[in-house]
C-alpha cells in the first residue's frame, strides 16, 4: 500500500469511528444537575426589584443639604465682595 | 453548529435558559463523551468527567465571553479535566492499559468499543488509537474525528499552531503504522 493510500485509509478511517454516549442513567443524571445549577443561578439573574420611594430619600436629602451649603457659600461671598 | 446558532444559544445561557443549556447539552455530550472515552480508555472515568466538563460549564456560563466557541471551551475543559484526572492518580499513560483491561494493549483481544465497531476499519482505528500515547491521541481525536482546526487545536492543548501540525503529522504517521500492524495481524490469531 502507497504512502497517500495508508494516509488515506487513517482520514478516513478516523471519520469512520462512531460517536459514543453515557449511560442513559447517568445522561440524565448531568442534566438534572446542570439543570438544578441553572436554576439556583436564576435569583441572581432576575432584575433587581423596583426602585422605592426610601431609595430616593438619602440621595435627595443629600442633594437639599449640598444645596444649602452652596447657598450659604455664595451668601457669604456676596457679603464679603459688598 | 452555525455561528449564529452558536451565539444565541450562549447569549441565552449565560442568562440561565434552561431550553438552551439542553440544545448544547444535546449537540456536544456524544461528541464530548467520546472523546474522553477513546481518550481515558476507561468508561467510568470519561462518565465523571463529562459530568464535570458540564457542570463547570453551567456554573461558568455567566463568564463566558459572548462571542465564545462552545466546542473549543468544552473539548478545553475536558482535556484538562482528564491531564487533571491522570495526574491527581499519578497515572503512567502506559499503565493505563493495565488498569482496565477492558481495552486493548496490543494484540491482546478486543476492547468493548472494538467489539461494538461494525466496519473493519473502524475496529482497526479503535484498536491502533487505542495503542498511541495520550497526546497523539488527543490530537488526532481532536482534529481528524471532531474536524476542530489545528488552531482551534493549539488554543485547547495550550500550544502554539505550528507544534501541533508538526505532532498531528508525526500521530498520524503513528496511527497509519499501528493500523497497518492491525492489518498484518489476522484477527482470529490476534485474538
Amino acid at each position: 500500500m502507497s504512502i497517500e493510500e495508508r494516509w488515506d485509509e487513517v482520514e478516513e478511517g478516523l471519520r469512520a469511528l462512531r460517536a459514543h454516549d453515557a449511560s442513559e442513567a447517568r445522561v440524565e443524571r448531568i442534566r438534572d444537575r446542570c439543570l438544578a445549577a441553572l436554576e439556583a443561578r436564576r435569583p441572581r439573574l432576575r432584575p433587581a426589584r423596583a426602585v422605592g420611594w426610601r431609595d430616593w430619600l438619602e440621595p435627595a436629602f443629600a442633594l437639599g443639604l449640598g444645596a444649602l451649603y452652596l447657598a450659604e457659600a455664595v451668601t457669604r461671598a456676596l457679603a464679603v465682595y459688598r | 453548529m452555525e455561528r449564529e446558532i452558536e451565539l444565541r444559544l450562549v447569549a441565552r445561557l449565560k442568562a440561565g435558559d434552561a431550553a438552551a443549556f439542553e440544545a448544547i447539552y444535546e449537540a456536544y455530550r456524544p461528541r464530548l463523551f467520546s472523546f474522553l472515552v477513546r481518550l481515558s480508555r476507561r468508561r467510568d472515568v470519561a462518565e465523571d468527567l463529562l459530568e464535570e466538563a458540564w457542570l463547570r460549564l453551567v456554573s461558568r456560563a455567566e463568564t463566558l465571553a459572548d462571542d465564545a466557541r462552545l466546542g473549543p471551551w468544552l473539548f478545553t475543559v475536558a482535556r484538562n479535566l482528564y491531564f487533571s484526572w491522570r495526574r491527581s492518580r499519578a497515572l503512567d499513560p502506559s499503565r493505563t492499559t493495565e488498569l482496565d483491561p477492558a481495552w486493548p494493549a496490543s494484540g491482546r483481544g478486543d476492547s468493548p468499543f472494538e467489539a461494538a465497531a461494525h466496519g473493519e476499519l473502524e475496529r482497526r482505528v479503535e484498536a491502533a488509537l487505542a495503542r498511541l500515547s495520550s497526546s497523539d491521541r488527543e490530537l488526532l481525536l481532536l482534529v481528524g474525528v471532531e474536524g476542530l482546526t489545528p488552531m482551534e487545536v493549539a488554543g485547547i492543548c495550550g500550544l502554539p499552531a505550528v507544534t501541533v501540525r508538526a505532532r498531528l503529522h508525526r500521530a498520524r504517521e503513528r496511527l497509519a503504522v499501528e493500523m497497518g500492524a492491525g492489518r498484518a495481524v489476522p484477527r482470529a490469531r490476534a485474538g
